[in-house]
């Protein structure tokens, strides 16, 4: 009784709402199953290096079918393998990972806003100069394989959005062909920049810019997707593709209309795509380097319903992800168009690029200056400007702490500063 | 004149042989998983220099551990570094005797060698994978053993004589024992591991 007054009281005092996020892809539980440290997968968490993306477009797998033999766990048997002579008149057989496959990310941040607060109006809607915001975020992830064919990776996350909970479970569930085919269901997105997987507390502006009716290419979809990656020639770099259908809104579609959207990638020297060693070595290595030049390019096409009648966008644009020794440049383009009927076309483009650099593989800075234009054939409002400078300072590899600054350089915005210290660690 | 020098060699061989006797023993690693990769050694005899062997000693990459995780070597030895993965793998050694060195990386298949010219303990680690790591532990004597997950270890054919056994291990540490080699048959020194 005691228990459910409490749960009842617990749910009473925050508002849930279901989110689509994207999910997390640094998983703790890959580190146990196969005994390796994080840097293995990730230039720094949760940033992937080359390996990681390799593992990832595997299907959560080692690359050249050694994933039986590099894992160190000691997987449960759903059947044996003679079953496989049996079918169809047995189920075929698979493992799942001998270790639960469960992890813990947990996020929480000191915020300091300089122009803000000194108004008690303003601080009733929360802005407010300073605050501790632990916690920010709890993520607990999961993710894996089960038998040959099958791969997995979801999270429930709870975040504070100003003072409320924002609850999420996305996950997605992938049928791997073999290393170069894959077909996922679940939570899909097009991944519009070339590192999605971000090193800022702040998302990047091209996937939050909202449509007019709210849709963005940051949250993930509910829906089906065919994906597949390939070595380059001599074994160095290569392709990326993933082609979907998806909802476009909520986990129940908010109107019978499916979106649909592509993305495809060409990386020019560095690790292949889907790994293994042939053609690769150096004189000198880090896990953090792998010198190549990607350049990506992403179609979305759906509608959006919303507040004003159903809205029709086409979004599309392109990425550039260079890697050279200690240093990463890139950027991505997006260019949306928006049609409302009895309304007049929106065109919109928000642009980044950024760099940063490995002064050591545990201290990261980096910069990225980001243009966001909502309606480029009007004069007004002025585009949205800033400047974002960090530092990452991994204090071992599942620990981190990052220093963050937004500046706003457009007037409209000058006044939104802020300063983020942000603590996060994983196990 | 070859042939001479072959017989006297092959006489010399025999006779050292004929008065040598093996080492064995037990060491025991406190507080450790295991009794395992603990190098027994005669450090030095006086006036005496050995010539390192021309086969190369192998340490292999498998499975993204190093194997083995010690190796002794005798001093002037030439190890070659195996990747028998299909990642990549690097060598490195933030303290090796002879200098710093890092083999960069290299693709299944391919070898890369390096010779260890003085006496010492290297580590060696693999920046791509930073839980892997392994010792390459160089003496000045042939005379050396590693221990088994038990404790046992045996250093065969030891000239008869009083030497000085040292024993290495990464976490522990033993203090060296004065043992006596007979002329034939075995002599048995045992060791028990503490925090260093």
């Amino acid at each position: 009784m005691k228990k459910s007054l409490l749960i009842s009281a617990v749910v009473l005092g925050l508002f849930m709402s279901v989110i689509l996020t994207q999910s997390a892809q640094a998983i703790p539980a890959f580190a146990r199953k196969y005994r390796t440290s994080c840097s293995t997968c990730h230039y720094e968490f949760p940033k992937l290096n080359a390996f990681g993306k390799a593992f990832l477009n595997n299907g959560l797998r080692y690359p050249e079918g050694q994933d039986p033999d590099i894992r160190k766990d000691n997987p449960v048997s759903l059947g044996s393998e003679a079953y496989k002579k049996v079918w169809p008149d047995a189920i075929w057989p698979a493992d799942i990972d001998g270790l639960v496959p469960l992890s813990v990310h947990a996020v929480g941040r000191f915020n300091y806003a300089p122009e803000a607060g000194g108004d008690e109006e303003e601080e009733e809607e929360g802005g407010v100069k300073s605050t501790f915001e632990f916690p920010h975020e709890l993520e607990v992830l999961y993710a894996g394989t089960i038998g040959e064919n099958v791969s997995f990776m979801g999270e429930i996350e709870m975040e504070n959005e100003d003072n409320e909970i924002e609850f999420g479970f996305p996950f997605w569930v992938q049928w791997d062909f073999n290393a170069n085919w894959h077909v996922r269901l679940g939570n899909v997105s097009p991944d519009p920049t070339p590192d999605h997987l971000r090193l800022t507390r702040n998302h990047y502006n091209v996937a939050s810019f909202r449509s007019r009716n709210r849709w963005r290419l940051r949250d993930q979809q509910s829906g089906i997707e065919l994906r597949g990656a390939g070595n380059g020639a001599g074994g160095r770099g290569g392709y990326t593709f993933q082609v979907g259908v998806v909802n476009g809104q909520g986990i129940n579609d908010a109107n019978s209309s499916k979106d649909i959207y592509a993305r495809a990638t060409y990386k020019i020297g560095g690790l292949g795509e889907v790994g293994g060693t042939q053609g690769q070595g150096s004189e000198t290595s880090a896990f953090y380097v792998d010198n190549n030049l990607r350049l990506g390019g992403f179609f979305y096409k759906g509608t959006v319903s919303g507040a004003n009648p159903d809205e029709d966008i086409t979004v599309f644009g392109g990425d550039l992800d260079l890697w050279f020794n200690r240093l990463i440049v890139n950027g991505a383009a997006m260019f949306m168009k928006s049609e409302i009927p009895d309304m007049a076309d929106r065109n919109s483009m928000a642009w980044y690029a950024q760099a940063n650099y490995v002064i050591y593989p545990w201290l990261i800075p980096l910069v990225r200056y980001e243009y966001t234009d909502a309606d480029t054939d009007a004069d007004t409002p002025d585009p949205q400007t800033s400047l974002i400078p960090a530092l990452t300072v991994v204090l071992r590899a599942n620990v981190k702490i990052t220093a963050e600054y937004f500046l706003p350089l457009d007037d409209a915005h000058k006044d939104a500063d802020q300063l983020t210290l942000q603590a996060q660690f994983g196990f | 004149m070859k042939r001479l020098v072959f017989i006297s060699f092959t006489l010399l061989a025999f006779t050292a042989t004929m008065f040598a006797g093996d080492i064995v023993g037990k060491v025991k690693v406190q507080r450790a998983k295991n009794n395992a990769n603990v190098v027994v050694y005669i450090d030095k005899i006086e006036g005496k220099v050995f010539e390192p062997p021309e086969k190369h000693a192998v340490m292999d990459q498998k499975n993204l551990v190093f194997i083995p995780h010690v190796l002794p070597v005798l001093v002037g030895t030439t190890v070659d570094f195996l990747n028998s993965d299909d990642v990549l793998h690097n060598v490195f050694s933030p303290d090796c005797p002879d200098g710093k060195f890092n083999l960069g990386t290299w693709a299944k298949g391919i070898v890369k060698s390096f010779t260890f010219k003085k006496p010492g303990v290297s580590t060696l680690l693999c920046n791509v994978h930073p839980e892997m790591e392994a010792f390459v532990v160089a003496v000045r004597t042939p005379y050396f053993a590693v221990s088994d997950e038990e404790g046992n270890y045996t250093i065969k054919d030891v000239p008869a004589g009083k030497y000085t056994l040292m024993v290495w291990h990464e976490k522990r540490k033993a203090k060296p024992q004065v043992v006596e080699v007979p002329e034939k048959g075995t002599v048995t020194v045992n060791f028990e591991l503490k925090r260093k």
